[in-house]
């Protein structure tokens, strides 16, 4: 019987959490469901009663953003950019931190400090010089460049990320590995990263994201059309068709509709990208 | 002759002869990429706004202070300046606080805390783009939804040109920057909340501790690092606030929105880079000196008392 009455009593006290965060959801959701639902209707219906719901759900209008607007090469290049990204962030952040975690050398400390620094700038720090050195080196308006640009961004991160993880490893591992003749590197390809994956999807999903969002440094790089990432291509178009309203509505779903999918499917690596660096 | 004899499995054992390049190749790709891309032009940057610059080259054209000497000048720089810290001051605050209070609502109930945390978490995986999109359309003067919802709810005299008043428009593209960011502080404060042992809660709780007594006696104080890290990314996500505000008023009207980052990328967009370094060197010296100068002043704080 007390039993009961405890866990009633305990339920109880949740109540006004519950409340508030329902109350709070709503508030963070409803914008979001309103685009959603505002992609759906018709220019004639958003300017006479923006807060309606959709008389008909007219898919029409992400058919027009696709093929009308070149979303499709927006969403082609975003694809490309970010993959490619995210791959080359992978492979060379692990190689180096399994250097920085496990190997001694001179200059091992130091140089992982000259990564950490890198942290500590702000984006703007440098832009100017980034953008002369592209134009000197041709890579700017290349998604090549932009490729080189977000790697270099996003290898502090990685590289701090994955060390600690790596220096959690038993050094036995690595002993009995090379007693049966393993060399090295493939220590590092066919054990260390095998047994890295769950560090990896969190990072990855982590870079994804940030790749996948980024504006600030695909703005000032990019200036064709052809080349331009989702957020880019947003941003023109937004300038193109200033009153198309429903078009519009369709480029902001079709730029946020790949990081609600990997975030619906990979929540928990995302969380763990990002509160990692607060336990340590 | 010693190499072979202590086998692969001795490495660190005896002083070695020939250096060992392997650790070095396995970070040299790293090392270049972060080098010529990243940090490279960071420390460029710096060094370039004290020279001459022709277009988008700089020259050898040694210039001294002239490009700081304008832009310390220009009132521009300090009016965007002063919104950066604006937003920062508002931002320590409002999304941190909201994100707490979340995490703690969150921590405290039994069922759907995965369920809450991943909807509330939402507009922080969204490309900063989307964001102001999204409150773009909000504000809208004929489209949008705030002014239509406002007056359906009676509160129609508070209806406005949300972005068009040069004295609202920088807090209406800071509710946006809100709605994308206390979720970030709130995913950190529920990792740390749930590393915190359980039976200090409980001890609070049979002490009769009230709601508000546990936040500011136990929550809190027993969060003191990881509130270090919430603001610290604060500092820098509101000092290097980009993308919102462009979309949103691209610091109009009047400037009245314009932050550091948009003044810097005019600057360049107008070839003018020794402004643009100048004002970037500044505003990095400033993020660094109030990033590690909060994180001593905590460290220090917490070593003290």
């Amino acid at each position: 019987m007390e039993f009961v009455s405890s866990d009633l009593q305990r339920r109880l006290r949740g109540a006004p959490f519950y409340a508030m965060l329902v109350a709070a959801t709503v508030i963070t959701l409803v914008p979001i469901i309103w685009v959603f639902a505002s992609a759906l209707k018709s220019n004639k219906e958003i300017r006479e009663n923006a807060l309606a719901l959709p008389q008909e759900w007219r898919f029409q209008n992400y058919v027009d953003a696709w093929f009308g607007a070149s979303f499709d090469q927006y969403f082609f290049n975003s694809i490309f950019i970010t993959v490619t990204s995210v791959a080359i962030v992978l492979f060379l952040s692990s190689l180096a931190a399994y250097s920085f975690a496990k190997m001694r050398f001179r200059g091992n400390q130091m140089i992982f400090f000259v990564f950490l620094i890198g942290m500590a700038f702000p984006l703007s720090a440098k832009l100017g010089p980034l953008l002369s050195l592209m134009y000197e080196l041709n890579l700017a308006n290349s998604r090549i460049g932009l490729i080189l640009v977000y790697v270099a961004g996003s290898l502090p991160f990685a590289i701090l990320m994955l060390r600690a993880f790596f220096q959690g490893f038993p050094q036995e591992l690595e002993d009995s590995a090379a007693l049966d003749g393993c060399s090295r590197f493939q220590f590092y390809l066919r054990i260390l990263l095998p047994l890295s994956k769950p560090s990896l999807m969190a990072l990855g999903i982590f870079v994804f994201m940030g790749t996948w969002n980024e504006f600030f440094q695909a703005l000032l790089l990019i200036n064709e059309d052809a080349k331009r990432t989702l957020p880019l291509g947003l941003n023109a178009f937004q300038d193109e068709y200033f009153t198309d309203f429903a078009l519009s509505f369709a480029g902001i779903n079709i730029t946020a509709v790949p990081v609600i999918i990997v975030y619906i499917m990979f929540q928990r690596n995302l969380i763990e990208g990002i509160t990692v660096g607060s336990v340590k | 002759m010693a190499q072979s004899l202590t086998g692969p499995g001795g490495r660190a054992a005896s002083p070695r002869f020939r250096p060992d390049l392997m650790p070095y190749l396995f970070i040299l790709p790293a090392v270049v990429i972060y080098l010529v891309f990243n940090l490279g032009p960071v420390l460029a940057s710096f060094v370039l706004s004290f020279f001459k610059w022709d277009l988008l080259t700089p020259t050898a054209e040694f210039n001294g202070f002239k490009h700081y000497n304008f832009i310390l000048n220009d009132e521009r720089f300090w009016g965007a300046l002063s919104h950066n810290f604006i937003f920062l001051g508002l931002a320590v605050v409002i999304p941190v606080s909201i994100g707490l209070l979340l995490a703690v609502f969150i921590y405290e109930i039994r069922r759907g805390r995965v369920f809450f945390r991943a909807a509330l978490f939402l507009p922080a995986i969204f490309s900063g783009v989307v964001i102001a999109y999204v409150w773009k359309w909000i504000y809208h003067p004929f489209a949008g939804v705030l002014n239509p919802a406002l007056e359906l709810v009676g509160l129609g005299a508070f209806t406005q040109s949300w972005l068009g008043d040069h004295k609202i428009a920088l807090y209406s593209t800071f509710i946006a920057y809100t709605w994308a960011s206390f979720g970030y502080s709130m995913v950190i404060f529920l990792a740390g909340l749930q590393d915190i042992p359980t039976d200090i809660f409980d001890a609070a709780r049979v002490d009769g501790a009230n709601f508000r007594q546990k936040l500011f006696r136990v929550t809190i104080p027993c969060l003191y690092d990881v509130f270090t890290f919430v603001v610290t990314l604060r500092i820098f996500t509101a000092m290097g606030v980009f993308g919102v505000i462009y979309i949103l008023t691209g610091g109009g009207p009047y400037y009245s929105s314009d932050v550091i980052d948009i003044y810097v990328f005019r600057m360049i967009g107008n070839f003018e880079m020794g402004w643009a370094t100048a004002a970037a060197t500044v505003n990095t010296m400033i993020v660094v000196c109030l990033s590690t100068g909060f994180i001593k002043w905590r460290e220090w704080r917490s070593w003290s008392s």
